[in-house]
């Protein structure tokens, strides 16, 4: 009896030290050794949308293999036609009561609304982010990484890659420099040039377009510092008229005489595509390089974007609350950060999306810098002159902004 | 006796446990959902508080309203004109015999098409980058695609309605072929020799008979391009916005609280079409029995 009390105690003891000495080991496991054991053997089921073949073919090639090769990890790709299935099927799987280790999905290719879905719910496994080993090339003291469409990440998920909001116009049809560089530009461009340009609808499934009305708010208010922060209902009602007053003296120049507007990527890039606007969105810090290669946009499409005010912001992935194989999960997460790894996904020739998801300033080792020194000057013709995107960039503001212009978009301008 | 009801009730209970479970327990649970009771948000009051906002909200009152209109005269000129359209092909061609078979299997092609793929060949053919506007363009009929009328992607529903008629019109055919050549040419003869015209003929002859099937026929189309998504998202403008497609962007909402809008929308959606069905039913009825 003794004795059992003794090894109790002990247990207790030795847990609370475990528990102060690994802080920063993902729940569950006692350090990051203990992940990698856990995961050997097992099988990662990653559910992301599906809708590039290169994109695919990228983490099958970049990802699958080391994964088998170094961690003994089979990967199981499922393709999402939107990340709102995945999210749907956590939340099945809570209402019919799956926990523990029962679910489907070990991570989600997630950032913005449907992260705070997820998180609002608490059908999310975490925090882990920090606990990753590569976590330490991630800026987490920067806002764009630890706030996701403003709100706070707080280690449930862990950053892949980065976007940044500019434009492409097709150079069959235009040229580089006779392209706006601010709205105050492009508001004098849209006269110039009517029924030519079009933005996608601020809404849900539509969150470039509402980056796109947010920068507005930046550039006629004189700036996007003050934006920073805590959401200021007082500072949006002051620029909020102005700003539909501007999108308002646009309309009749706009494509369909601003009757409808398109209402995702897909809309707006087919718009593009078959020569009805002259002017399109993208993500890409490559540019038009990922939308050209897919064939969605013409070949001789580029990128151009404002001096000012484009909004940057990173994706994520997720681990569900009842994810089958925690660990293979956490090694996957982690691998994705690898320096060189990060390095290929930048490259044009991969196929790649999207930009660098660690800053790349912390990278430190030979092989790691040089892979990255190549990557950077290397990135194609048809995106933007980096410096230019980097000088321009700024950080997402506070999630209640993106309800609220959303739905003052509607009554102020399509309903008015 | 005894084996025969036991028979009966064995026979009977796979089906009806399917259809209490999957419908009627989806609909109480969507209705459940509708009222705020949403467990997985910690959400456990009953209201209708969803409903209201809805129908009555300044945020929403104005897209509701404007999307049911929509919603009616959608459902209703798609039916109407689909019906009318394969009354008379059919009409036309069951007596035809040379090509008669061609005509059949041109006018039925449509049916095992689905919904979406139907919708991108209306965007094919007839959007203002489309086949017909590059076409005009080409030949000088307009100055360029741009002045092509807008067909698709409209306030009116052009497109909607042309590719619920184009997709329907089939199935409205098979149904009136399969009646049309069951009654076989008896009955006009008849009419004739005693004296009727072509147009009384159609008039108090063929359209009675065949009355009962298009009724329910319409019935069908109706109640599904009233709660159909697939078409009016693909071909319809972001406002006014037919119900389904609004009801749909409730549940893209990453804020959880909007899904009990969404399926207040739904559960109004069911409702009205609902009172629908039931009112034509006893319409055609009535109908049927002074007939």
């Amino acid at each position: 009896m003794k004795i059992k009390l003794k090894f109790l105690t002990l247990t207790f003891i030795s847990l609370f030290f475990s528990k102060l000495v690994f802080a920063e080991t993902a729940p569950g496991f006692n350090s990051w050794d203990d992940v990698v054991k856990a995961a050997d053997g097992g099988q990662v089921n990653v559910y992301m949308w599906g809708g590039s073949d290169a994109i695919n073919g990228f983490v099958d090639d970049f990802y699958g293999v080391p994964l088998k090769e170094k961690y003994n990890i089979t990967l199981n790709r499922v393709p999402l036609k939107g990340t709102v299935d995945a999210v749907n099927q956590v939340l099945s799987e809570k209402e019919a009561g799956v926990t523990g280790d029962n679910g489907n999905i070990d991570l989600i290719w997630i950032n913005g609304e449907n992260f705070w879905t997820l998180k609002q719910a608490n059908l999310l496994y975490g925090p882990f982010a920090a606990g990753l080993p590569n976590s330490e090339f991630v800026a987490w003291d920067n806002p764009a990484v630890n706030l996701d469409f403003g709100r706070p990440v707080e280690g449930m998920e862990s950053p892949w890659s980065s976007a940044q909001f500019h434009f492409m116009y097709d150079s069959a049809r235009n040229n580089y420099d006779d392209m706006p560089r601010s709205y105050a530009e492009l508001s004098n461009w849209i006269a110039e040039n009517p029924g030519r340009f079009t933005y996608i609808r601020p809404g849900k499934g539509g969150f470039v377009g509402t980056r796109f009305v947010k920068q507005i708010f930046f550039e006629l208010s004189g700036g996007h510092a003050q934006w920073v922060g805590p959401f200021n209902q007082e500072l949006y009602d002051k620029w909020a008229p102005e700003v539909w007053k501007l999108l308002n003296s646009w309309e009749k120049d706009l494509w369909r005489g601003g009757e409808t507007y398109p209402k995702d990527n897909a809309e707006m890039h087919s718009l593009f595509a078959n020569g009805e606007v002259d002017l399109d969105f993208t993500q890409s810090p490559r540019g038009a390089g990922p939308t050209n290669t897919a064939g969605t946009t013409p070949p001789t499409s580029r990128a151009f974007a404002f001096y000012e005010n484009m909004i940057g912001d990173f994706n994520y992935w997720a681990i569900p609350y009842n994810a089958p194989n925690k660990a293979a999960a956490l090694v996957y997460a982690n691998l994705v950060l690898e320096p060189e790894l990060q390095a290929a996904q930048v490259q044009p020739a991969n196929g790649f999306c999207c930009g660098w998801g660690i800053s790349t300033a912390k990278v430190t080792d030979a092989a790691g810098k040089a892979a990255i020194a190549e990557a950077q000057n290397n990135l194609g013709d048809a995106a933007e002159d980096q410096d230019i995107l980097a000088k321009a960039l700024v950080s997402d503001i506070a999630a209640e902004y993106q309800d609220l212009i959303e739905a003052d978009w509607e009554a102020n301008v399509l309903l008015k | 006796m005894g084996g025969e009801r036991l028979k009966i009730i064995l026979s009977l209970t796979p089906p009806l446990l399917i259809i209490f479970t999957l419908f009627f327990g989806g609909i109480f649970y969507g209705f459940l959902q509708s009222l705020g009771y949403q467990p997985a948000i910690g959400k456990y009051e009953i209201n209708f508080s969803a409903y209201y906002n809805v129908m009555f909200s300044e945020r929403y009152a104005k897209l509701f309203w404007t999307g049911l209109g929509l919603n009616l005269w959608v459902s209703f000129a798609s039916t109407f004109l689909a019906a009318v359209f394969a009354l008379f092909g059919a009409l036309a061609i069951r007596k035809t015999f040379f090509a008669k078979t061609i005509c059949n299997f041109i006018y039925s092609l449509n049916l095992p098409m689905p919904h979406l793929v139907v919708a991108v060949g209306i965007i094919f053919v007839f959007s203002q980058s489309g086949l017909l506007a590059r076409l005009a363009s080409q030949i000088g009929l307009i100055g360029s695609p741009g002045d092509f009328p807008v067909l698709v992607k409209d306030k009116y529903g052009l497109g909607i309605i042309l590719a619920y008629i184009w997709k329907e019109a089939a199935f409205f055919f098979i149904i009136l072929m399969s009646v049309l050549q069951s009654l076989g040419e008896n009955f006009e003869e008849l009419a004739q020799s005693l004296g009727a015209n072509r147009w009384q003929r159609f008039r108090y002859v063929i359209l009675p008979l065949v009355m009962p099937n298009l009724f329910s026929a319409s019935i069908i189309v109706f109640a599904f391009s009233f709660g159909a998504y697939e078409v009016p998202a693909l071909l319809g403008v972001i406002y006014p916005q037919m119900l389904p497609v609004m009801a749909f962007e409730f549940f893209l909402n990453p804020d959880l609280n909007a899904r009990s809008e969404g399926m207040a929308l739904s559960i109004i959606i069911a409702i009205i079409v609902m009172i629908l069905v039931v009112f034509y039913f006893w319409l055609t009825q009535a109908k049927i029995r002074k007939d």
